[in-house]
């Protein structure tokens, strides 16, 4: 319970934070609101004219397609919500030495990055235009949701998230022993995962298949669970919470023996911009 | 090492120990030759740098430390390792009763960390919200803290740029409000490392004479780092010197003054603008028939000195004074660097091999 408290407050004090920036001056709140909208809607367009002009990708219609687009935008959205501050692109705060930072808050590690990124303002528009696609599909195709289905979603979106957050983390994490190198890597892999995110990935041969739902687990970050969610796959809506859970170990075990090397090496180099810039 | 066995010191009056500390990083090398390509990819050479060598080091309760040294002297490592950012290799770190890296979240609420280059402060945030965001993080009662905000207000006289955005800050604002947020949770102990390195020459006199006010008004103890002697001196009244990862001495500022002769400054102006030949006694430079020296009075005294000046030229005047402790540390890092060169203990600190 005192756990609760605390992860409450923290997160109540972020999202002032993040509140009072936001709104620091009328222009900027403004420019902030469309550009990140523009932002969101620019990352599904293609996908979008590709299955509007053939009425469909594949065993997909141009509804599912806009579904599965707007599932895609809304892991986005979670994520820039919750995990902002360079969170989420750990191998930042690592290789910039920002942990320091963190190290001397009394706090436990996970409980401090847990809630720092906390961005429930600056992140909500694209969690806004994700959930507003999401909908708006759901219109469109005409169904009649159930309370279960609407728990799956849930659920699906909860572990998709986690597969990119593991998976950032997983990259992020080789920041402890190569800070410059693992920033580029990182961000290379992550932005390949958010690129292919919105691609159906139906038609593909098993062995990339293979590999878009392992090495590169980009297939659980829409793709699989909305194939569930839309019955276009039989339903088995435990393979992507599975599949994060996976990825969440092998990230955490990654992360753990590099704080142990930090804790031996400590930072290779400092920028002072870190996560607060 | 200078006498004084800070060890013997009960142990309910320590708040810092270390003991046999030992503290290595490893580098790797690189050959710059294409030859040693495959070298460099699958047998790199790794250097050991031993940061610090058997630190043995006990601070009591409401002492003001000074902790000095070269750069690369391990100054900075000591700090992390005090502030559960770093592991020592081997020996015991206890701070406060407590192991700083295995009691990391309570150890870090009863201290208090600055690093002079870096900021706790939300660069994009005005100052105070950075002040609320500490009040939730360290759990700090709301009355507790509307005293303390009020307490550093007026000591550090933040209220001015309260409002300000941090990234607006100057340097000397900034570390005034680093210094007044480190200090709202109530810090028992306080490592200051390099706190007024850029700082101009008045904020760092407000900065200085902060830190003797918390000590006297409440008793913290602190350790401060810095390049700065005279600041030093008027702040600390003991230091402890490190070079190349050990201790070279612990004492107060008299005892090394003492430690390193009773080092003088002496001007003539004579009637020649070619400077007198004084023996041993070092030349410093000339302006026209202005001419210093620095010598050791304990070693040679002054009339032997103005005694055979005289003989060479005319004297028309004296000036005669201490030098500063900065130029006896620089006498001190000089003696340690000939000695690194020259001995074979000195020149150690870095052992090669292969990883």
């Amino acid at each position: 319970m005192r756990t609760l408290t605390m992860l409450l407050a923290r997160w109540r004090a972020q999202a002032r934070l993040d509140f009072m920036w936001m709104t620091r001056d009328f222009r900027f709140f403004v420019i902030n609101v469309v550009s990140d909208i523009v932002l969101n809607l620019a990352g599904i367009t293609a996908v979008f004219l590709l299955a509007e002009r053939f009425g469909g990708i594949g065993p997909w219609s141009r509804d599912q397609i806009l579904f599965m687009l707007g599932y895609a935008a809304l892991v986005r959205g979670i994520l820039e919500v919750g995990f902002g501050y360079n969170v989420l692109a750990i191998s930042r705060r690592i290789g910039r030495g920002q942990l320091d930072h963190t190290l001397v808050q009394p706090q436990p590690l996970w409980m401090a990055l847990l809630t720092e990124g906390f961005m429930p303002f600056s992140g909500l528009w694209q969690l806004l235009t994700g959930a507003g696609i999401t909908l708006w599909a759901i219109l469109q195709l005409d169904a009649a949701p159930s309370a279960v289905w609407w728990l799956t979603l849930a659920g699906s979106l909860a572990a998709s998230c986690a597969v990119v957050l593991a998976f950032s983390w997983l990259w992020g994490s080789l920041a402890f022993w190569a800070p410059v190198a693992a920033e580029e890597v990182s961000s290379r892999a992550f932005g390949f995962l958010y690129q292919l995110k919105s691609f159906p990935l139906d038609g593909l041969s098993s062995f990339l298949l293979a590999g878009m739902l392992t090495v590169l687990p980009v297939g659980f970050v829409a793709w699989y669970p909305c194939r569930q969610l839309l019955g276009i796959a039989p339903p088995d809506f435990w393979h992507t919470p599975l599949a994060a859970l996976a990825v969440s170990l092998v990230a955490a075990f990654v992360f753990r023996r590099g704080l142990k090397h930090y804790a031996r090496t400590g930072s290779q180099r400092y920028v002072g911009w870190g996560h607060r810039g | 090492m200078h006498g004084q066995d800070r060890n013997a010191t009960s142990a309910g009056d320590i708040a810092v120990r270390l003991a046999g500390v030992d503290k290595t990083f490893h580098q790797r090398q690189r050959s710059e030759q294409v030859r040693d390509v495959f070298r460099n990819l699958f047998r790199p050479v790794v250097r050991e740098v031993h940061a610090l060598r058997g630190v043995d080091l006990a601070i009591r309760h409401g002492e003001i430390v000074a902790y000095a040294g070269p750069n690369g002297a391990g100054k900075s490592t000591t700090v992390k390792l005090l502030s559960s950012v770093l592991a020592p290799t081997a020996g015991t770190v206890r701070c406060l009763g407590m192991d700083p890296m295995k009691d990391r979240v309570r150890y870090v609420g009863r201290i208090g960390v600055v690093f002079g280059q870096r900021t706790e402060l939300w660069w994009d945030q005005p100052v105070a919200a950075s002040f609320e965001w500490k009040r939730v993080v360290w759990n700090i009662p709301r009355d507790r803290y509307e005293s303390m905000l009020a307490f550093v207000t007026e000591l550090l006289g933040i209220g001015e740029f309260f409002h300000t955005l941090a990234r607006q800050l100057s340097l000397g604002q900034k570390m005034r409000a680093d210094l007044a947020l480190m200090l709202m949770h109530e810090p028992e102990i306080l490592f200051l490392d390099e706190p007024t390195i850029g700082v101009d020459v008045l904020a760092k006199r407000n900065i200085l004479q902060f830190v003797k006010d918390l000590n006297r008004e409440k008793g913290v103890t602190v350790m401060i780092t810095s390049h700065d002697m005279d600041e030093l001196e008027q702040l600390a009244g003991r230091i402890v010197m490190i070079d190349r990862g050990r201790i070279a001495f612990d004492g107060d500022f008299g005892a090394l003054r003492r430690e390193f002769g009773d080092r003088r400054h002496l001007v003539l102006e004579t009637a020649d603008t070619a400077p007198p030949r004084l023996g041993a006694v070092r030349h410093v430079r000339s302006e026209g028939n202005r001419h210093h020296f620095t010598f050791d009075a304990a070693r040679t005294p002054i009339p032997a000195l103005l005694q055979l000046a005289a003989g060479q030229t005319t004297i028309r005047d004296v000036e005669t004074h201490r030098s500063r402790i900065d130029d006896v540390i620089a006498d001190m890092y000089e003696h340690w660097d000939s000695d690194k060169g020259g001995s074979g203990d000195g020149g150690d600190d870095v052992a090669s091999g292969e990883g």
